[in-house]
């Protein structure tokens, strides 16, 4: 299960918050957990490299975009392999929206797009899609090409 | 005003100043949600809401009821505009606003006219949507279409309709599990992700169906999976069929075995990967099995990719806990990994390389984590400090270089958990390894001259007062307690004095200035402090001069307070202040919660200043006060051993009995502690008859009925038996309860009869050789063999006959002994053929016993065993023997 989406901005304030199967009373604490070890450990790192965490037998795949970084949280089947894929589809799925490295101010602009990118590649906890160009064609509804 | 023209994208000053959303109120935006009813609907406008309604919701905002339902009408209008991107927009927003089963209607027939569409994108999203807000009734009207779509020609019509069954799965298993048919036709799809979906649902649909994943696997290992995130799962599900089919183990003919080892040369890292964790994993795998999997994992250590570095270090640090051997040459990678950026990968690379490093690398890896600790958290510290504790334990001989480290770390910057860590660590090491008291107990006096938490500080000062003056020159700690007095706040200057107190009454020598010191603490600005200060005074006696501490005053300083604090604390609480002194003796000494805590941490290990030295013995020190109380057993001398309760009847009966066995040199003593579990009975006069006919060596010399054993209230009854001296006896007891019962009224829990006597059988109980057995553990078996000497050595081979494995002998043997294992030996590697454990014990009489054990498999399951035994008594190595012999 991918268990939370989150997007900050620099600042530390949420752009994007989305869980799955995690109860109300503790989404705060992982709003606050996941912004902390960005702020802790964000600092200087190239756009797109991936950080790792985990904690007990949660895993955690973060990421900067420009002004956004953008955290996956999963477990059991969505390990850190599960989510570097995840996250990937996510930051090509946002490049792609934007037309490039996202300022804070054009990732809002996109916000709408990006919402539904978001929707097609994580429905309520699983993996939907990957390819970016599918991705790129199903926001617009079109169908895919290589059927 | 003339503006400079700027190009807008150049100007990113202007544009952080301005958000799109700045200002958003909810209140406001549910206002401009109105356009959706406009007869004239503007696309583009209505989809700028419903961003804006997306970014309330994606902040965490919630609508209420009325809120929610208003929303969802408008949103339902919007169904009438032919726009695409509205359309996309409308789907989401149906899914975020999950409408309730009475709304859901409204939307229904649109939902079902686009599922029906020619244009796919309207079906796939279609089915998306009704799937996440149907109920039952609904799903039944629409399954045709979803079995169609699962094996629609459109993988994104296939897939949204997959996932829509994962999700169903969960509420409407039932109907569901009716696809399973189209389901095992989309696995068959050349559609990756088609593939990867359907390959997730079939295997939920049949999880429970043993035979048909064993099927599913053979027929997907031995034909082409597309996707590699499918090709996962399907190794997932292959190591699942391996466990449950756990059989030819030994062979090296692992079924599937073949798949995951090809697996380890796919083209995506992730397939490789999953391999060999998958790999790693196996019951019982071989060295030869492990080689494969350890070399790609390797390779990924020196990966670009930071993701694959914490996976394969992730995968090896645990591999390191059972086969420490097999990662040894991934050891260089590693320590190259030890200043990488991202410190999670730093962390399990350090806590890898110190289970996996020798005792000639300890120095030089403990150079490279001194730069690395000072740039990371200390949760990340913590974990070393605990890896660098068992390593110390593993190697006692490095203490200096390891203690060393810890009390450097400890001067450093860091949170209360961290340096807990560090002073637990410390502390244990002191315990275990008797060459390190003394710079241990230095370090920690240091460290308490500038140590900002009172907890810790009272702790230390506790733990001094017992160590401190038991080393050769006790005075040297004095100047950093008596700092303490005049530096601290007055909880520590109240855990000081106490400390001094200890070293006055310990050192005879330091008595007189332990006075001087203490008298100044009479003129303390805290009442706590000047109270102890005066009542040690007058308890340490002697006016101050060199003279012998009476040994009642040390009972009092160092003897564990043999009143539960549980009770202790009811009673003060129900003390009410009267002329009355408060009576300690009247506080009950019945050990409530006592057995039950035992048998949670059965051999837990004592942790730190958590729990001081007296914790593992105070329970004994409880059962010794408890017994020589009582004057039928107060000349039985002193109590050699207690065991654990064991339990004399089954959980939720009637009358709840466990015993403890007390061994004394001449008697054993029975503690059957009994529990009333009838809210309307009373008991009296209840003892336990035992029938020692199975155990001609045991006489019954004395018993100790319980008076009255009323609901819930824990009590005891004794019996004791007189056996021959310093000879283990063994024998069977049968027990039976007897009482006199009455009814009593609940709640007031008076009698209403006169009673009558009733028995009650209870199981059987055994005294067996390992009773009289202590596990006492040494720190260097080694030392400790070679300074007992040969003298009293007494060696045999033995035939232990056939054997589940291994571990089941070693394990049988450690229990029949009742020793302590050394250095982590009662661990038996998978598939070893052969085995040596180390024990060490006191056995009764207060000998000193060291056995080595070492096995082998003889023949196809059959185990040979050599036992040497040292001890400080020839008979009591004879002893030994005799006890395997006849086990």
């Amino acid at each position: 299960m991918i268990l939370a989406l989150l997007f900050a901005n620099s600042e530390g304030n949420i752009l994007v918050e989305r869980f799955n199967g995690v109860p109300a009373e503790e989404r705060l604490h992982w709003r606050s957990f996941l912004v902390k070890l960005g702020a802790d450990n964000l600092k200087g790192v190239k756009n797109e490299e991936l950080l790792v965490a985990s904690h007990k037998s949660v895993y955690i795949v973060y990421t900067v975009l420009g002004d956004v970084s953008i955290f996956v949280v999963g477990k059991d089947e969505y390990d850190e392999l599960a989510l570097a894929e995840v996250i990937f589809s996510i930051t090509s799925a946002v490049k792609d929206v934007c037309g490039k490295i996202p300022t804070e101010r054009l990732f809002l602009d996109k916000y709408g797009k990006i919402c539904l990118c978001l929707d097609e590649i994580v429905w309520k906890g699983l993996l939907e899609n990957t390819e970016r160009d599918r991705i790129r064609r199903l926001i617009r509804l079109k169908p895919p090409t290589e059927f | 005003m003339a503006q400079p023209l700027v190009k807008k994208d150049d100007d990113r000053d202007d544009e952080a100043e301005y958000s799109p959303f700045l200002g958003i109120e909810k209140g406001a935006v549910l206002q401009e949600a109105r356009v959706f009813n406009d007869p004239q609907l503007d696309p583009r406008r209505c989809s700028q809401v419903i961003t804006k309604l997306l970014y309330l919701l994606n902040q965490g905002e919630t609508f209420n009821k009325i809120e929610a339902t208003e929303v969802f009408f408008s949103v339902t209008k919007l169904f009438q505009s032919r726009d695409i991107g509205l359309r996309r927009m409308v789907y989401l927003m149906i899914k975020e606003l999950s409408p309730s089963a009475d709304e859901v209607i409204i939307v229904t027939s649109s939902l079902m006219k686009d599922m029906n569409s020619k244009t796919d994108m309207y079906r796939a999203n279609a089915i998306r949507v009704l799937c996440r807000i149907t109920d039952g009734t609904l799903l039944t009207q629409i399954e045709r279409y979803l079995k169609q779509a699962i094996v629609d020609k459109n993988p994104v019509v296939a897939s949204a309709a997959l996932v829509s069954g994962i999700h169903l799965l969960q509420t409407n298993p039932e109907i569901v599990k009716r696809w399973s048919n189209e389901v095992q036709e989309a696995v068959q799809s050349r559609a990756a992700l088609v593939q990867f979906h359907a390959l997730a649902l079939l295997h939920q649909i049949r999880q429970n169906d043993r035979l048909a994943v064993s099927k599913l696997v053979t027929s997907l290992t031995r034909g082409t999976v597309r996707s590699p995130l499918a090709q996962c799962l399907l190794i997932r599900y292959t190591t699942q069929v391996i466990r449950e089919s756990a059989t030819n183990t030994q062979a090296g003919d692992r079924p599937f075995y073949d798949f995951l080892e090809s697996c380890l040369r796919h083209k995506a890292e992730m397939v490789i990967f999953e391999a060999a964790r998958a790999i790693t994993e196996l019951n019982g795998v071989t060295s030869r099995e492990l080689t494969p999997a350890i070399t790609v994992l390797q390779l990924f250590l020196s990966s670009s990719k930071p993701v694959l570095r914490f996976a394969a270090v992730r995968t090896l640090n645990k591999v390191a806990m059972t086969h420490p051997m097999a990662v040894t040459n991934c050891n260089i990678d590693m320590e190259s990994l030890i200043s990488d950026q991202n410190r999670s990968i730093a962390t399990l690379a350090i806590t890898t390389l110190l289970k996996t490093g020798n005792e000639s690398s300890v120095d030089r890896l403990m150079k490279q984590i001194t730069n690395f600790m000072s740039d990371i958290a200390d949760e990340f510290k913590i974990v070393v400090v605990e890896a660098i504790r068992s390593l110390c334990l593993k190697f006692p001989l490095k203490y200096r270089a390891l203690m060393n480290f810890l009390s450097n770390i400890l001067r450093e910057e860091g949170g209360f958990e961290y340096k807990k860590a560090i002073v637990d660590s410390i502390v244990i090491l002191i315990r275990d390894i008797p060459e390190a008291k003394e710079s241990g107990l230095l370090h920690l006096c240091e460290f308490i001259e500038d140590c900002e938490f009172t907890y810790l500080s009272t702790q230390i000062l506790h733990f001094l007062g017992i160590e401190g003056p038991k080393t050769s020159d006790a005075s040297k700690y004095i100047r950093y307690i008596y700092n303490r007095v005049h530096l601290e706040n007055a909880t520590v200057r109240a855990a000081a004095v106490s400390t001094l107190a200890k070293f006055g009454a310990m050192v005879d020598s330091l008595k007189p200035r332990i006075f001087v010191l203490l008298r100044r603490c009479l003129y303390d600005s805290d009442d706590e402090v000047r109270d102890r200060a005066t009542l040690y005074l007058n308890t340490l006696g002697g006016d101050g001069a060199v003279v012998e501490t009476d040994k009642d005053v040390k009972e009092f300083l160092f003897g564990s307070l043999d009143i539960p604090l549980n009770n202790l604390e009811t009673s003060l609480k129900n003390y009410e202040p009267s002329e009355e002194p408060f009576d300690l003796d009247a506080v009950p000494k019945e050990v409530k919660s006592q057995p039950l805590a035992e048998k949670k941490a059965p051999g837990k290990k004592p942790t730190g200043l958590g729990a001081p030295p007296s914790g593992p013995t105070s329970t004994v020190d409880a059962y010794e006060k408890l017994l020589s109380s009582i004057p039928e057993f107060s000349e039985f001398g002193k109590l050699f051993k207690s065991s654990a309760p064991v339990e004399l009847t089954e959980a939720e009966t009637e009358y709840a009995v466990n015993v403890v066995k007390h061994i004394f040199d001449r008697h054993v003593v029975f503690q059957y502690n009994c529990t009333n579990t009838i809210p309307e009975q009373l008991l009296e006069n209840v003892s336990v008859i035992v029938d020692a006919s199975e155990a001609e060596e045991f006489s019954e010399v004395a018993t100790k009925p319980l008076r009255s054993l009323p609901y819930d209230s824990p009590g005891q009854t004794f019996v004791a038996f007189e056996k021959p001296e310093g000879v283990p006896a063994v024998g069977k007891f049968s027990n039976m309860l007897r009482f006199i019962v009455k009814e009593v009224d609940p709640s007031t829990g008076e009698a209403l009869d006169d009673g009558m006597e009733d028995d009650y059988q209870l199981e059987d109980l055994e005294v067996v050789a390992a009773d009289y057995m202590m596990k006492v553990p040494v720190a260097n078996f080694r030392n400790a063999w070679e300074s007992i000497g040969p003298d009293f050595e007494r060696v045999d081979e033995y035939g232990l006959g056939p054997r589940e494995s291994l571990t089941e002998a070693v394990s049988a043997v450690i229990s029949l002994l009742g020793m302590q294992p050394c250095e982590g030996t009662e661990v038996v590697p998978n598939n070893s053929r052969s085995h040596t454990c180390l024990l060490s014990g006191v056995f009764i009489g207060n000998v000193k016993v060291l056995v080595r054990l070492q096995f082998g498999v003889d023949g196809p399951k059959d185990i040979a065993m050599k036992l040497a035994v040292r001890s400080e008594d020839e008979n009591v190595s004879d002893m030994i023997h005799e006890i395997v012999a006849s086990g």
